[in-house]
């Protein structure tokens, strides 16, 4: 096993890395002092991977309590003289706009990178909002990298842009940069200078309106000096396609042009060479703001232009307005004339099936008529479900059955976390997942609309840190009539485990102090609170019914620890878990534990009758046990009182 | 070289691909690994592109393009043939994952014969009791280094066996090496055994 962390070698040395690593690298090679972020697929490796090497190489990494913290973390360090990074999902952004839209007006003193990962696809986020917007509104510049040695090459140039501009840059990524692997060719590693002080300058810093005045008319001439760097970036770069080989930019003339952005340049090569469709491709790392000179140059070689860019339109949107400014006549086609789509991530099919609208030429086979008849017969979506033996299996089932048992309806407003998962059949544990918070002041909302039925809202302990509290203070102050659940395991588990104030331990592996949950919402003003093991399903369901007959906002901490920490515990200490068990004299096989908890650990059998399997992975939580109605299934051996998953025996395997 | 790398979360897919690109790379080839695994949970579909040598542009391989296919789980290998070339080969584990969802008719699983069929109408098909063979070498972790020794020994890779073992050793837990060197060399009889059998059914 690889004891060494795979970010560090020495210069010159090619070593396979994720873009998630690949930036990583590239903010040592860029010599980053502190390094922030919120933990967000796909962006969250990077961190991790930085937070691994951080104390050893004697620079500040943090998982912040959420994205405008750790912006401003990231932004306080720059304005004190030493380079900063901030790292984030998209979604992310849309926190950090108050003070990145105020940060770029003030400008820094040293490199301020913020890494966002954006996500066409959709591949774990609730939309795909596109971030060179937020490039444009806080005018900040934006770069977008093609492959894994671009990210780490570019992760390192933008400090330098940082720092040449005095302005935040963004880094844009989407997934198929952060989880894709790729040879990487190191360059040095610039030791971290951990020598920072801030120096008062009230005219720069204070932003009150008489001095923010003439430092907006700074930040405008800034973004116009953005641009002429652009037309230098040497990542910024055309190629000549002719017959399918590559050739000297210089030499051939193709009025047909392409301009591709960030990562969709290898489909566009990929699909050039097999067609044989002759052009010239300019590539773009630069996306905000454009390079003008360069791309005014381009089009004034063409008669028609296809821009191939992911999520919204925004290279077609500016080439249009430059198109237009500078009175050139040439037809500039993408997103507008459906010859890319408007949403999901590209591919080199799409930007084939682009180029067989244009020309007739066939990039690849069609799919047979065969294929897709059976395609269309045999698969079909697996339906994701929460882990065996999650605490919050457990949390929702009880919710629903206290809901059922008032019999007077209910709304459960959810928020982000793995607890999504529960959304599915058969628990339908939320009926909202909007965005980070958006639980507690949902329920407040519907709380005053007027409705009789019960309004609850269920939150992780990581997103209640993160944005949870002010909507909770929110619901005690304006007597909002909820009951709000805090599904605690003390640890963000959606992204992989990363540690929250809640863990006592950082990003550092330092122990720290912790937040009290309990306190925090008393404090709050919440007077009816209680805390209670999410397997005992007794005692909540109890508890969601009196709570519901209560008046005001009252709190029901449901707490568990995530299943997989657990599981992964007890195999490291080669101890064994307990298991459920089916009595096969008293399974009828009338599914209805899969019907009432959908536990993955649920498999079937047809020998010797219709039955209940319990697959390998079942770890004992036991929740099955009180769903079948004729008692047949238990945990053999696990006391009465044992909640949740917990060890059978010590047992040193060899 | 074009492969697709399919199968369900905690089948591996996502480990074993970056092996075999890591021991590309330690042969001198260029690679390019394109995957998502953003909530990959147990059960869930997850498929690996990976493209070695002069393929290795992009990190996607296009529709129909693909030259071999590793499926750690049948159906998955179905959801996943739109990539391949027609007479592609296709390794599979052949033992299907059936998630709760297919047993409460919230998705379907197919009868497994059908899904065999299916691919064998178009594609070169390998079938491997991998589950089973890695259980046979100790732990059901190694099926996917069962599913390695099965790729080794169909000589469809550029890449030696002692550099694929290399790349697997350096992976995985030191004193789990010789179970998986054993699981490693089910995996090769196991495709040894196949070509027999196709040798006695063609005759030849």
């Amino acid at each position: 096993m690889e004891k060494k962390n795979r970010i560090l070698g020495g210069a010159g040395e090619k070593v396979l890395l994720t873009g998630n690593e690949a930036i990583a690298r590239g903010c040592l090679e860029a010599g980053v002092v502190v390094a922030t972020a919120y933990p967000g697929t796909p962006a969250t490796t990077i961190m991790e991977k930085l937070g691994e090497v951080a104390p050893e190489l004697g620079f500040h990494a943090e998982l912040s309590v959420n994205e405008a913290v750790a912006f401003e973390v990231a932004a306080g360090a720059a304005m004190a003289g030493v380079r900063s990074l901030m790292a984030t999902k998209m979604l992310g952004v849309n926190l950090i706009a108050d003070p990145l839209t105020v940060i770029s007006v003030t400008g820094v003193r040293a490199g301020l990178v913020i890494v966002t990962a954006d996500d066409p696809q959709q591949f774990s986020s609730q939309n795909a909002e596109d971030t060179r917007f937020f490039g444009m509104l806080a005018k900040v510049p934006v770069l977008e990298p093609m492959d894994g040695q671009e990210a780490k090459d570019m992760a390192r140039y933008a400090f330098e842009l940082s720092e040449e501009l005095e302005l935040p840059v963004f880094l844009r990524i989407t997934p198929r940069i952060c989880h894709s692997s790729f040879p990487v060719e190191f360059g040095e590693v610039r030791r971290p200078k951990r020598n920072g002080k801030f120096v008062r300058d009230p005219k720069r810093f204070v932003m009150i309106s008489t001095y923010s005045r003439p430092r907006q008319k700074l930040l405008n001439e800034k973004i116009i000096r953005a641009r002429s760097i652009a037309d230098t970036n040497p990542w910024n770069r055309s190629f000549n396609f002719q017959n399918g080989m590559m050739v000297d930019p210089g030499k051939v003339y193709n009025t047909f042009g392409i301009i591709a952005s960030g990562m969709t340049f290898p489909y566009v090569q990929e699909v050039l060479e097999v067609t044989k469709v002759n052009a010239k491709v300019l590539k773009l790392a630069t996306t905000y703001p454009l390079p003008e000179n360069l791309i005014t140059e381009f089009l004034r070689e063409m008669d028609q232009v296809l821009i191939v860019e992911e999520n919204d339109g925004v290279t077609e949107l500016l080439t249009r307005a430059l198109a237009q400014r500078k009175r050139l006549n040439v037809r500039i086609m993408g997103k507008d004339e459906g010859l890319i789509p408007m949403s999901g991530e590209l591919n080199p099919d799409i930007v084939g099936d682009a180029m067989e609208k244009l020309f007739g030429i066939k990039f690849r086979e069609d799919l047979t008529e065969a294929y897709l008849k059976a395609e269309k017969e045999l698969v079909s979506q697996r339906v994701p479900a929460l882990c065996a033996g999650c605490p919050h299996r457990s949390s929702y089932y009880s919710i629903r059955e206290a809901l059922r048992r008032k019999g007077r309806g209910g709304s459960i407003m959810g928020d982000r976390g793995c607890y999504n998962q529960g959304a599915y059949e058969p628990l339908e544990g939320i009926d909202s997942c909007i965005c980070m918070g958006a639980s507690i002041a949902m329920a407040s909302g519907i709380s005053h609309s007027g409705t009789n039925e019960p309004v609850l809202s269920v939150i992780g302990d990581g997103t209640f840190y993160h944005s949870g509290i002010p909507s909770l203070l929110n619901a005690v102050h304006n007597r909002s009539n909820i009951v709000s659940l805090i599904f605690d395991n003390s640890i963000t588990a959606m992204t992989g485990h990363q540690m929250n104030p809640g863990t006592g331990i950082n990003l550092m592996g330092e122990s720290t102090g912790f937040a009290n949950l309990k306190k925090i919402v008393q404090a709050c003003g919440v007077e009816r609170v209680q805390v209670i093991s999410a397997f005992d399903t007794k005692k909540l369901i109890e508890a969601v019914m009196e709570e519901i007959d209560q008046p005001g906002p009252s709190v029901i901490i449901s707490r568990a620890p995530c299943a997989l920490v657990v599981e992964r515990n007890i195999r490291k200490r080669k101890m064994e878990m307990y298991r459920a068990e089916v009595d096969l004299e008293k399974c009828i096989g009338c599914k209805a534990c899969m019907k009432k908890i959908g536990c993955p650990a649920f498999g079937w059998s047809n020998e010797p009758k219709p039955h209940l399997e319990i697959l390998p992975h079942c770890n004992g939580c036991g929740l099955c046990v009180e769903t079948c109605p004729f008692g047949a299934i238990s945990v053999p051996g696990k006391p009465d009182d044992a909640l949740g998953i917990s060890v059978k025996h010590r047992e040193v395997k060899s | 070289m074009n492969i697709i790398l399919s199968g369900v979360g905690g089948n591996g897919v996502v480990l074993t691909t970056r092996i075999i690109a890591e021991a590309a790379l330690m042969e001198g080839i260029d690679v390019r690994v394109g995957e998502v695994h953003g909530l990959a949970m147990r059960g869930g579909t997850v498929v690996s592109h990976l493209r070695l040598g002069p393929d290795a542009k992009g990190v996607l391989i296009p529709q129909r393009m693909a030259d071999m296919m590793l499926s750690f789980e049948p159906l998955e290998a179905i959801r996943q043939m739109k990539f391949l070339k027609r007479g592609a080969k296709v390794i599979i584990n052949n033992d299907p994952y059936v998630g709760v969802d297919a047993h409460l008719g919230l998705s379907r699983y197919p009868d497994l014969c059908r899904v065999i069929e299916q691919i064998q109408e178009t594609q070169d098909l390998v079938d491997v009791p991998a589950t089973h063979l890695a259980l046979k070498a100790g732990n059901v972790v190694m099926t996917n280094v069962v599913m390695l020794g099965t790729l080794s020994a169909s000589r469809e890779l550029p890449i030696r066996r002692e550099v694929l073992l290399e790349a697997i050793k350096s992976r995985v837990p030191p004193h789990t090496i010789d179970r998986n060197i054993k699981a490693f060399e089910l995996g090769e009889k196991a495709f040894q055994e196949w070509e027999q059998k196709r040798a006695c059914q063609t005759g030849s």
